[in-house]
């Protein structure tokens, strides 16, 4: 049987070397691409949506089409019907005072906001006498005051020209995706063409792999947007706020980034409920109860069932690297920490396993000097 | 071009070398032209080693030009199961299960092999039911073959 302990590396496992080098790469990673963050988003939706259109586009191969012409119609389709449904839930959305610019609609939900925080404030006063004795209403609302005065003239301009700053980025998500449709099968042939032939299969396999870990990933957290919308869209929409789908939708997006994306979410639907019913207070309690609940369903029930199946990471690695991650790059590393140790883990993993298999090492340097041989064979001096 | 899949699709030289083997025969040209979209090309020199016995099987390989040898047993005492010629096939056991090769293949002389990945198979398998059917059922028919070989007494292990 040759080489026939060496050769079979399956059941072996990563050693502490290879882990530390896994963790090492992927912060390494993750500080490199808190630099590069107008690629980061846009690469995300890209992947989401090539994996979206994956299925389609090979229905279309297997009729005949070519993979040039398939990946363009799919494309064209796909994002056609997104910029429909997006005029749509725009045209639907009734904010108050529509037509309103973007400076005067911010500055209302601010206003907005706050109120319901002062109201809320005078509410607990009301019932705790010892919070009355504390003066909380006059410090929460001094606190407001250094903050929001002339918020909306200061910040708000600011935060609109940064996100439209960060449109045109985000317009190479759909060309990214295309152009991952098109040529993602040439590029895996062209990346295992480079491989020498001792390592050929095991590469096949890494790659596999890596695209594995990755689709799972991205189709879960898609799963997981569209659980979160309709659950969040369903419960908005039972209290009474306006533009339940669309915050729901946005809510949804936002949970992407672990911890701080969720709040963000709750504030703003806060902020949107208290806004649109500033004489009831109780949907904006409403909305932060509905909040809470399809948060608990989501951690409890939705992210088993789709992100927390796609990894395979252990629990605590998993906790441990998201603060890692959040320490070394802020929000981008919470959002980016998960995915990227997924696929490095996978790619240091098989990597090791190949370095340290002595048979594969002696094929190569066999079919090395094999090659050598036959380029010299008629150079003899 | 939109309406490209209307007409016959004509095949390249290497597609209609693999329209001729044995596992593909029964495919229809537009999809060999699929399936061949899903194979890599390898180049080996005489005497290089394709894969080893006891190696993880990840793929099968159809013989493209050249020829190769299968070999059983210890390294010193190797002892020739089979000789493969342009057309044939070999490690299709892998493409089935997990198990370890049961056998070595080595280049005889300079060859161009086709390589279909086990877990793009698998895929086809799942989402083309005709073609996985198609070359399923040529590599049943493959293996049949070679246990009816088997038990006629030629002790012959033709595919790992």
């Amino acid at each position: 049987m040759i080489g026939h302990d060496a050769a079979v590396i399956r059941a072996e496992r990563a050693g502490p070397v290879v882990w530390s080098g896994i963790i090492g790469v992927t912060c390494l990673m993750l500080v490199l691409l808190e630099h590069m963050l107008w690629l980061v988003l846009p690469f995300i939706f890209g992947t989401v949506t090539y994996y979206m259109l994956l299925g389609p586009m090979r229905e279309l191969l297997r009729f005949g089409f070519t993979r040039n012409v398939s990946a363009t119609l799919v494309s064209i389709v796909f994002f056609s019907v997104m910029a429909l449904v997006l005029m749509a839930v725009l045209s639907w959305s009734t904010a108050p005072g529509d037509g309103g610019n973007w400076h005067e609609i911010g500055g209302r939900y601010l206003d907005g906001g706050v109120a319901f925080v002062r109201n809320t404030m005078g509410l607990l006063e009301a019932k705790f006498p010892l919070l009355a004795e504390m003066h909380l209403t006059r410090l929460v609302n001094r606190r407001f005051a250094a903050f929001t005065d002339n918020f909306a003239q200061r910040h708000l301009t600011t935060i609109v020209v940064t996100a439209a700053g960060w449109l045109p980025s985000l317009l190479l998500a759909p060309f990214l995706a295309y152009f991952f449709l098109r040529d993602s099968l040439r590029f895996k042939k062209f990346l295992a063409r480079a491989v020498p032939n001792a390592y050929f299969e095991r590469t096949l396999y890494l790659l596999h792999q890596v695209d594995q870990t990755a689709r799972r990933y991205f189709e879960g957290l898609l799963k997981l947007t569209i659980l979160d919308t309709i659950v969040l869209a369903f419960g908005l929409w039972v209290i009474g706020v306006s533009s339940p789908l669309l915050l729901g939708f946005i809510s949804a997006l936002l949970a992407w980034v672990p911890f701080v994306g969720s709040v963000v979410g709750c504030v703003m639907v806060v902020v949107v409920a208290a806004t649109d019913a500033p004489a009831n207070p109780l949907v904006a309690y409403g909305a932060i109860v509905v909040f809470i609940l399809a948060r608990l369903l989501d951690d409890f029930v939705f992210m088993p069932l789709t992100l927390g199946r796609s990894l395979q990471i252990h629990p605590l690695v998993t906790v441990l690297m998201i603060f890692v991650g959040g320490a070394l790059s802020g929000v981008v590393g919470l959002m980016l920490v998960l995915p990227l140790l997924g696929v490095v883990m996978v790619i240091g993993e098989t990597l090791g396993l190949l370095m340290t298999n002595p048979r594969l090492r002696a094929r190569h340097r066999y079919a090395k000097a094999l090659r050598e041989k036959q380029a010299s064979a008629d150079l003899k001096v | 071009m939109i309406f490209g899949f209307l007409k016959s699709p004509s095949l390249s030289p290497r597609q209609r070398r693999l329209h001729n083997t044995v596992l593909f025969r029964t495919l229809k040209p537009l999809e060999v032209k699929f399936v061949d979209g899903l194979m890599h090309e390898r180049r080996y020199l005489p005497d290089e080693i394709i894969f080893d016995e006891g190696e993880e099987g990840q793929a099968l390989y159809l013989v493209m030009n050249g020829r190769v040898r299968i070999n059983r047993g210890a390294p010193d005492s190797l002892h020739l199961v089979n000789e493969l010629e342009p057309g044939s096939f070999f490690g299709d056991l892998a493409l089935l299960d997990n198990s370890p090769r049961s056998a070595q293949a080595r280049a005889l002389e300079g060859c161009e092999l086709a390589v279909f990945f086990r877990d793009d198979f698998l895929a086809l398998m799942e989402t083309d039911a005709v073609i996985g059917y198609k070359i399923s059922l040529a590599l049943a028919r493959h293996i049949g073959q070679r246990l009816r070989f088997q038990l006629d007494g030629h002790a012959q292990l033709e595919a790992m």
